[in-house]
């Protein structure tokens, strides 16, 4: 019958075009694959945006998976050759790998170094950007309690509630630390988001009267936010670095690794910052952040 | 495995008081489903009943089973999120419009479509030999709605709120997501920890609140459904199977 040969045909072409789509997906450019992952906050899909668009305008293939999840689930992937690179953070990698970094960029890095050892993993060049772990109250509660570093917050025990990560009870960097170092108790623990809508709606709303943010954050800024200083140096040297698998890096030879350092060379903290704000506040798209970065320094046209 | 199920016992062991603890979670879990229920309920069963007694309304059905059943309720969560945020910074008595806001509108969405449904076809399935004799007793229309048509339809508007009750409950650990703080918190803070025993515990806890519901509802429902005359009377006379004899 004439109808069912020409549905026929239809779903065959249909079929056809659709797994040409797919294959033609995923990045430009006929060089090597490179995929790069990155965690669950604007920031890391900025920087993954801006490595990943370098790259492809190199020539190679780049196949992004961004938005993963927590470290928890990012850095297994990238053992496990789900992803060759991600951005991360000097301070807290070496305190995730099991070292204890220090306020210092340079002596943090080398102990990151030597903390990957000779394994799969290898961190390239840091980047002069960081992005630390900060508590951040309401301009109205820092006036209220005279609060200005962290260590004011202790006059206050049991009375504040914090907010921040879900994760945040359990890593040496977030709550731990605040209770170990500063001897701090908050009344509760409100688990939101990381640094993002929900975190900053809540400490708006009163729902928390600190939350975690992180230092690069631009709605600090740009809300007329506090971030109490770090007064008895909680949080280390957090500088971006990118890192990858060790073969990974063998694959693609010095040109790549070159080019990668030259890029996180020029990323500061004052920056990242402001891409942050744009991104939050102005809800500009990380991609379009992205490429103006990089024409801006020169990287493409 | 046998480790495993053994630590998820031992959670059982410690989680319950507190306001991290299974009871307090479980009553806001209720409290946001019942809420959603009952909003739901009030908005879409009084139209629905109306306008199946009128006959009317089958393409509005139609209309609402598929825009209802494609529409995901996480995305209703996300979209929702912003706005009941930018109404938080008017309205004096919501602080933050995180939580319990944001999942109750995706809820309420949720559950319209299908006590919309429920309720219309319960109602216009009702036979029309039965109205026309109503009417011939002389009864109005909205004597025949309340006394004629409502109490037959009960089993399927019963049938329709069971289901609706499930699917809420059983949709509402999404709230985590927003930071309310119910049983989802289980599911979501145990993931962002990759502790598997908390996950698990979690998901065991959201089944059991909705299988929980499922009991209820159809225990109320078995209640209200009137018995016809035929059943009754094989009741009174002990036979056990006979066919309807009227």
């Amino acid at each position: 019958m004439r109808t069912s040969r020409r549905s026929g045909a239809v779903g065959a072409i249909a079929i056809a075009v659709a797994l040409l789509a797919s294959a033609c997906g995923g990045g430009s450019g006929d060089g090597p694959t490179v995929t790069i992952g990155s965690t669950n906050f604007g920031e890391q899909l900025i920087l993954g945006e801006i490595y990943a668009q370098v790259l492809e305008a190199e020539g190679y293939t780049v196949e992004r998976r961004f938005n993963l999840g927590d470290r928890d689930i990012v850095a297994p992937a990238l053992r496990d050759g789900e992803i060759d690179l991600m951005v991360e953070y000097t301070g807290s990698l070496l305190t995730y790998e099991g070292g204890t970094p220090s306020s210092d960029s340079d002596a943090t890095y080398a102990a990151l170094i030597a903390a990957l050892g000779p394994q799969e993993l290898s961190a390239l060049d840091y980047g002069p950007a960081q992005d630390k772990n900060g508590l951040v109250v309401t301009a109205e509660t820092a006036q209220a309690l005279g609060l200005a570093t962290v260590s004011d917050l202790a006059a206050h025990n049991g009375t504040l509630i914090f907010g921040g990560p879900p994760e945040c009870p359990e890593r040496p960097l977030c709550l731990p630390g605040y209770e170990e170092v500063y001897g701090l108790e908050f009344a509760d623990f409100l688990p939101l988001d990381v640094g993002g809508p929900l975190t900053v709606a809540a400490l708006a709303g009163g729902d928390i009267d600190v939350a975690l943010l992180f230092t690069s954050d631009g709605v600090i800024a740009a809300r007329g936010l506090v971030l109490l200083e770090d007064d008895m140096g909680l949080q280390p040297a957090e500088n971006i670095v990118p890192v990858l698998r060790q073969e990974v890096i063998d694959a693609h030879g010095q040109d790549f690794v070159d080019l990668i350092n030259r890029v996180s060379a020029l990323i500061t903290t004052a920056e990242l910052r402001e891409l942050n704000k744009r991104y939050g506040i102005d809800a500009v798209d990380a991609e379009v952040l992205a490429r103006e970065w990089l024409q801006a320094n020169g990287f493409v046209d | 495995m046998i480790d495993f199920l053994g630590e998820v016992v031992s959670w059982f062991g410690d989680n319950w008081w507190g306001p991290t603890g299974i009871v307090w979670r479980s009553r806001q879990h209720f409290e946001l489903s019942g809420a959603a229920l009952i909003t739901a309920a009030v908005l879409a069963m009084p139209p629905a009943a109306w306008l199946g007694h009128r006959g009317r309304g089958t393409g509005l059905v139609t209309a609402l089973v598929n825009a209802g059943r494609a529409i995901p309720t996480f995305g209703i969560v996300a979209l929702a999120l912003p706005i009941t945020i930018r109404i938080a910074d008017v309205v004096p008595w919501m602080s933050s419009g995180i939580g319990f806001p944001a999942i109750y509108v995706a809820l309420v969405a949720l559950a319209l479509p299908p006590l919309f449904i429920h309720t219309h076809t319960g109602i216009l399935s009702v036979s029309t030999d039965v109205v026309e004799a109503a009417t011939g007793l002389g009864m109005t229309p909205r004597q025949i709605l309340q006394r004629i048509e409502l109490p037959l339809a009960v089993p399927v508007i019963m049938t329709g709120i069971r289901v609706t009750a499930v699917q809420v409950v059983a949709t509402a650990p999404l709230g985590a997501l927003v930071a309310h703080n119910a049983l989802g918190r289980f599911i979501i803070d145990g993931f962002a920890v990759r502790d598997s025993v908390r996950v698990f515990a979690g998901a065991v806890l959201v089944a059991a609140a909705a299988l929980l519901t499922d009991a209820v509802f159809g225990a109320v429902e078995r209640r209200l459904t009137p018995r016809t005359r035929s059943e009754s009377a094989t009741r009174r006379s002990g036979v056990r199977n006979t066919t309807a004899v009227g």
